[in-house]
């Protein structure tokens, strides 16, 4: 209608600055403007919806921007469902005061009364006439102030507030174009990464900001990507140019910490946390609770304990800094960005007016996690470094440092008289705060004391008629880090309350819900709760009724919580009540939560669909948090660093949920973030009492809880990770980590497969050693020259690089990171520590003045050059059978290899190993006598394949077990499988190997590609040796199958006998370890996941072996397989996973999948 | 160590040098800007991260980039209709049974939804739910989740011109479209 730009907007004064609510212009879009940001629970949606209502606009015509803030009103941080109830009302008013001006404006221009124009879909209407929205403000900026008290509908005229409405945001979800903070790229930003101090997830105490002692920058300057290393107090960071260049720069770096105090003991929860400081504050004491009580019939003490949770957003937090010359933008998930403002302005001294905070959606977060964190660190990297720099929190740090969902211990102390609830104490201990910046608290610009604060008491007022209460909150600092969760202390506020009134209801003899209704007042509330029950299928009775089918006892719980949230005695939100249905394994103590019925109060419905799904997800969310979740804790910290330990709730626990929403569209809406997850703990407490009698006061109900409170047998199996304190790991952790010793003190995330040389090392331990022995005792042969490498033929070469390529010879003579054949790799064994040598041409270190009769000396008969003994780690006894041809050509290629100086280390052996009359006896002992002689009756591909098994690839050396003297011990006992030190080499010959499945078609497959089908998968050294067999002609890998399946008769059984038996151990902390951070590639859900073992874990060599070992090397180290391989790497858990806690899962997973395996 | 590599990402031939320990998923969100994939833990725990190698599922955090080499790479990005911008049948179950909350985890549930589909396009709830166990969502979403997958499931059945399903129970069926309508745009 008119080409003219113009706007309307709704705007109050901030000081200087105008913060506008709402605009509208010719474009024809609205924008809403809300200082509170969409955790991921729709409610852009929702405010969407409630300015197309007032404003009378297509819901696909508004728009709303939130968090940002250079452009949204500071409405304080996104929390206690405040968003709805609270921050939206201005929202409305400001688009009803938009409407009444735009109705104005048209009725002037269609010449009609101002009270009979209409207004619907963007435009004002009069008989025939219209006038579009836009038309009526082209050219023309007005900007009205915002008035509070501008009429607004009546919702009996509501058109779209009421209705369900789609997500607006799901479409570019569902594409991936939706651009979380994650996504956001700013040009020339480069990356931090954090180095974090020992004491992870600790906030007060004076060590706080004052333990970095040092750290050695010198040491990572040259690695690739490296541009600064960044330390202000106990901030500490790295900015390179990629992040996975300052991941690995950070953990390179040597840092030096203090060693943080102890905590308190945290496996005595309750005690611990009743016994800190904390500052007692009466809430409620109606009558007189000591008289009261006495003149109870009935009395009961009770003490309910929650745990330590984590938020545990999906996505660790991340952010981008630009210092921008002092005038700082942040990219930001921040749940509270005038807060994040606030605070980053503290931190950096500057005016809160020059930083421009930009809110992006980031993962859920349930209450306060990392997210203002990654602020402050991206931002002081970025002041020192002038460039913008993004910084990606890993999963452990996000897990060890977020603020804690606190533990929370209540007291209560109640009874009856003459049937009726007549005395209620509470004293409720929850150790939280506000979660302070916590770059603030290591740069040490705030000052670590503990900060107490007051949010123990939601909902801690029960709801019901008691004549004498005495209600008290004890306001405490937090123990460790920890902030706001879901429903705060409500929820454990909540467990207390209507578990106890369940008690009180049977000792009465009454129904619980008839006995709740017997003490409830206010209408509103019996309303939701007798519609509930009856609705959701309450079941009355007086006695827990413990039905039996099988194994299995089935209950149903009711719990009802109005969420009381802001300071005391604060505001409520909507109302909800529990029904729900558990069945409990009596044989496992497993409580599966079958089905939650909600009904809830929440006035004004704004999108009926939003509502349900935050109910489904307080519901899911909570179900976990009651009946898995608990933080762990050493003696320092908090220790969980991934799923692994903090195992989330899975699709297949998910309970089937039922909604009721109460019609209530003349009252003012009330949030519904949290209140459905409040009732959550007492109502699965309560059905559990119902199917098994038995009272549930301490979350979460484990299975292990449920066993010993059941008295199953295995309760008191010793559960070596179950416990909330993992005994000494901090040790282990900080000594892995060299706190003392001048290494890095972050952890990593978790890509662990740096360790495979180390795994190589330990092989080699197996037999004894490669290094030379002092006293001679042959004659030594002169340094001659080699002959120069032109002076072998081509034809020659190869040939010997084929040997080479069959012997191994690389791996174990170089170190990782070292030059190539170079040797020093040191050889752990139990005689002592050997180190591999020089096998470069070069003249002084290496292999440069060996004439061939020194070298074919050295390889037959285990003789170094100057006549000193090798130790016979170095396998001799095979090569020794090697050709006189093979031996010159791998003496030829030797010769070719790139000379390199390096000195070999002598080897430290322990007596009596470094006597020579030993050595010399047992070469006399176990020296074999030359060449292999064909054996005739035997095919050419047959003696071939035996060739090269027995001598040039000296399989025997790990695939053998040996003789207390260390050699191989031969027989039937050749090839039938080793525990290596570290690994184990399984049977390759004899009837094990046989009735494993091995045969001539495995075998080949196995050794060209690594991968035999299902059957076995290199990995490990032996992933080395198939990389190194790929020089080899296909004719000689067809040639040791051959020969390896000829070992094996024929007709001991296929692969089905080795697998596919398993046993189900008694589910506990290392069962939902197992489920949580192994079976998803050990027992993948999905088919054909390319990222699977390949192999079943019955059929896994390290599962076959008779120890243990070998599964702890291989969770430690993980799998790095070979890239020329079709085998598939494993991550190592050696950097989040306890000593203890690799060892239980080891023996876990012998017992699991061990027992057909052998 | 660097390395040539060639990967082919929604059908688009990319060739470079990469870093030999580097991950398919920080090759692809960083030098890629193929954001869709999503970091959750590195650990193959979550699943935020999963993408289709050569049509099987993987979890690209723990599937080094050089170990995909030669490899085709489908990621959300490239499901949709390149010609006309239509939603696969996926994505559009997805919207109408609202499947996310705040959807970090989506991208996951999607690509294993896929997986479990090209696998068994009949699916009752129990399968759906069994095949996602080791995909994680801390919102709670998983009603809808599920809901969505059902959804998807008929919409690629309708779309292959089969929509009936032999065995189904009907009034299971009628419970899932309902469900699944709910969320429906109104
Ligand atoms: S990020 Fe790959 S599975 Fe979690
Ligand atoms: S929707 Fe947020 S993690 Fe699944």
């Amino acid at each position: 209608m008119s080409g003219d730009y113009g706007r309307i907007l709704v705007f109050r004064e901030a000081g200087a600055a105008r913060e506008v609510f709402l605009s509208f212009d010719t474009f024809g879009i609205a924008i809403g403007f809300n200082g509170h940001v969409d955790l991921g629970t729709g409610i852009e949606t929702a405010l969407s919806q409630i300015v197309a209502e007032e404003l009378d606009l297509p819901l696909d015509r508004v728009r709303m921007v939130l968090g940002d803030t250079t452009r949204t009103p500071n409405q304080g941080p996104t929390i206690a469902s405040e968003t709805i109830q609270i921050t939206a009302v201005p929202l409305r008013h400001a688009a009803a005061q938009i409407r009444r001006e735009l109705a104005l404006r048209g009725a002037r221009r269609l010449n009609a009364p101002a009270a009979r124009v209409t207004l619907s879909d963007g435009a004002v209407r009069w008989k025939e006439t219209v006038a579009t929205y836009e038309s009526l403000i082209a050219g023309e900026e007005v900007a009205l102030l915002l008035d509070e008290a501008t009429p607004v509908k009546d919702p009996k005229d509501y058109t779209v507030v009421g209705r369900s409405a789609a997500r607006v945001d799901l479409p570019a979800k569902v594409t991936g174009s939706h651009p979380y903070i994650h996504d956001v790229f700013v040009d020339g930003m480069v990356h931090g990464h954090v180095v974090r101090p020992p004491y992870h997830g600790r906030d007060s105490g004076a060590f706080i900001g004052h333990s970095l002692v040092g750290f050695d920058d010198a040491a990572v300057r040259a690695m690739p990507g490296f541009l600064a290393v960044v330390r202000r107090g106990d901030f500490l960071g790295v900015v390179a140019e990629r992040a996975d260049q300052a991941e690995a720069i950070a953990e390179a770096l040597p840092v030096e910490w203090l060693l943080p105090p102890e905590l308190p003991d945290m496996a005595s929860l309750a005690e611990t946390i009743r016994s800190q400081p904390a500052t007692p504050r009466s809430c409620d004491a109606t009558g007189d609770f000591a008289a009261g009580i006495a003149q109870c019939d009935v009395r009961l003490e009770r003490t309910y304990v929650w745990p330590y949770h984590l938020h545990g957003s999906i996505g660790p937090s991340c952010a981008i800094a630009d210092w921008n010359a002092g005038e700082p933008i942040v990219w930001s998930g921040s749940q509270n960005p005038h807060m994040l403002r606030a605070d980053l302005a503290n931190l950096m001294q500057l005016d809160e007016a020059r930083i421009d905070i930009r809110r992006y959606q980031a993962a859920g977060c349930y209450g306060r996690n990392c997210a203002d964190d990654v602020c402050g660190d991206a931002l002081l990297l970025s002041h020192a470094t002038g460039r913008p720099v993004r910084v990606q929190l890993t999963r452990a740090q996000e897990h060890l440092w977020e603020p804690k969902g606190a533990a929370q211990v209540m007291d209560v102390e109640g009874g009856l008289k003459d049937g009726a609830f007549h005395a209620y104490s509470l004293d409720s201990w929850y150790p939280s705060n506000r979660g302070p910046n916590l770059a603030l608290l290591l740069t040490g610009r705030v000052s670590p004391e503990p900060r107490p604060s007051d949010m123990g008491d939601r909902t801690i007022i029960p709801p019901y008629r008691i004549a004498h209460k005495a209600i008290t909150v004890h306001d405490m600092a937090p123990i460790v880090r920890a902030a706001w969760m879901r429903g705060v202390s409500a929820l454990p506020n909540t467990f207390a309350h209507e578990s106890f009134v369940d008690e009180l209801a049977y000792e009465a003899g009454e129904d619980p819900v008839a006995f709740r209704l017997a003490h409830i007042d206010d209408p509103r509330t019996a309303h939701l709760i007798r519609e509930s029950a009856e609705k959701g299928g309450w079941e009355a009775r007086t006695a827990p009724r413990r039905r039996r089918e099988g194994r299995m006892a089935y209950g149903q719980g009711f719990a009802f919580a109005t969420y009381v949230h802001g300071a005391f005695p604060g505001t409520a939100a909507a109302a909800s009540a529990w029904v729900c249905d558990v069945a409990v394994d009596m044989e496992t103590g497993e409580v599966q939560l079958t089905r939650v019925f909600v009904g809830q109060d929440q006035g004004l419905v704004i999108n009926p669909d939003g509502v349900r799904h935050q109910i489904h997800g307080n519901v899911n969310q909570t179900a976990g948090r009651v009946l898995k979740e608990e933080l762990s804790f050493d003696e320092i910290t908090v220790t969980a660093q991934s799923w692994a330990t903090y195992p989330l709730q899975t699709f297949p626990e998910t309970p089937a949920i039922e909604t009721m929403l109460v019609e209530r569209s003349g009252d003012p809406a009330l949030g519904v973030g949290e209140s459905a997850a409040v009732p959550a703990a007492a109502a699965i407490a309560n059905a559990i009492f119902d199917a098994t009698g038995i009272r549930m006061r301490e979350a979460p109900f484990t299975p292990e809880k449920m066993r010993a409170a059941l008295g199953i047998a295995g309760a008191a199996q010793p559960a070596a990770i179950a416990g909330p304190v993992a005994a000494l790991s901090w040790r282990d952790r900080l000594a892995g980590r060299g706190l003392g010793s001048k290494a890095n003190g972050a952890t990593g995330s978790g890509k662990g497969t740096g360790a495979r040389k180390m795994g190589l090392a330990a092989l080699l331990g197996g037999s004894l050693t490669a290094g030379a022995l002092a006293l001679p005792i042959h004659r030594a042969i002169p340094p001659t020259p080699a002959p120069p490498a032109a002076s072998f033929s081509a034809e020659l070469l190869a040939k010997g690089r084929e040997v080479f390529a069959a012997g191994n010879c690389a791996d174990c003579h170089t170190v990782q990171g070292g030059s190539p054949n170079a040797g020093g790799l040191p050889v752990e064994t139990p005689f002592g520590t050997i180190y591999t040598s020089n096998i470069t041409p070069d003249p002084e270190t290496g292999l440069g003045n060996w004439s061939f009769e020194a070298f074919e000396r050295a390889m037959r008969k285990g003789v170094s050059r100057d006549g000193t003994n090798l130790y016979p780690a170095f396998p001799y006894t095979s090569f020794a059978k090697m050709s006189g041809d093979d031996m010159f050509a791998l003496y030829a290629y030797l010769q070719t290899l790139e000379p390199v100086r390096r000195e070999t280390p002598p080897a430290e052996m322990a007596v009596p190993f470094n006597l020579r009359p030993l050595n010399a006896a047992w070469n006399a002992l176990y020296l074999g006598s030359g060449p292999l002689a064909p054996v005739a009756q035997k095919s050419p591909e047959w003696n071939r394949g035996r060739y090269l098994v027995e001598a040039t690839g000296h399989c025997s050396a790990c695939h053998s077990p040996r003789n207390a003297l260390g050699a191989e011990m031969g027989g039937d006992a050749a090839l039938s499988g080793a525990p290596v030190k570290g690994w184990y080499a399984p049977a390759i010959a004899g009837t094990a190997a046989a009735s494993f499945g091995w045969d001539e078609e495995r075998f080949y497959q196995y050794l060209r590609t690594g991968v035999a089908g299902d059957l076995a998968a290199a990995a490990g050294p032996m992933a080395e040796v198939v990389a190194n067999l790929r020089e080899l002609p296909d004719s000689d890998i067809q040639a040791m199958a051959v020969y390896l399946a000829s070992l094996a008769p024929d007709g001991t059984g296929g692969s089905e006998t080795a697998a596919g038996q398993t046993a189900t151990p008694l589910p506990d902390a290392t069962h939902r370890l197992f489920e949580s951070a192994c079976a998803v590639c050990h027992e993948p859900a999905v088919a054909n996941l390319a990222t699977a073992a390949k192999v079943p874990l019955s059929r896994s060599a390290a599962v076959r072996s008779s120890d243990d070992e070998a599964l702890r090397t291989v969770i430690r180290e993980g799998i790095e397989a070979p890239l020329s391989l079709a085998t598939r790497d494993m991550p190592g858990f050696a950097a989040e996973l306890t000593g203890a806690q690799i060892d239980a899962l080891a023996a876990y997973v012998r017992t699991r999948y061990g027992a057909a395996a052998r | 160590m660097d390395r040539s590599i060639e990967i082919a990402v929604n059908g688009t031939r990319h060739a470079f040098a990469v870093d030999d320990r580097r991950s398919l998923l920080d090759v692809l969100r960083s030098d890629l800007g193929i954001t869709s994939p999503k970091y959750g833990c590195g650990l193959a725990q979550c699943g935020a991260c999963t993408v289709l190698v050569d049509g099987a599922p993987a979890r690209s955090c723990v599937l080094r980039a050089a170990k995909a080499d030669g490899a085709a790479v489908t990621t959300l990005e490239g499901l949709a209709d390149a010609a006309t911008g239509a939603l696969h049948p996926v994505q559009q179950g997805f919207v109408e049974a609202a499947g996310a909350q705040c959807g970090y985890c989506l991208n996951g549930m999607i690509m294993s939804a896929l997986a479990l589909l090209s696998a068994n396009p009949d699916p009752r709830e129990d399968d759906v739910r069994s095949a996602l166990r080791h995909n994680l969502c801390r919102c709670g979403t998983h009603a809808e989740i599920v809901a969505s997958v059902m959804r998807a499931a008929e919409l690629m059945r309708e779309a292959a011109g089969n929509p009936a399903r032999d065995d189904a129970a009907p009034a299971e069926r009628a419970a899932v479209v309902s469900k699944a309508r709910e969320g429906a745009p109104a």
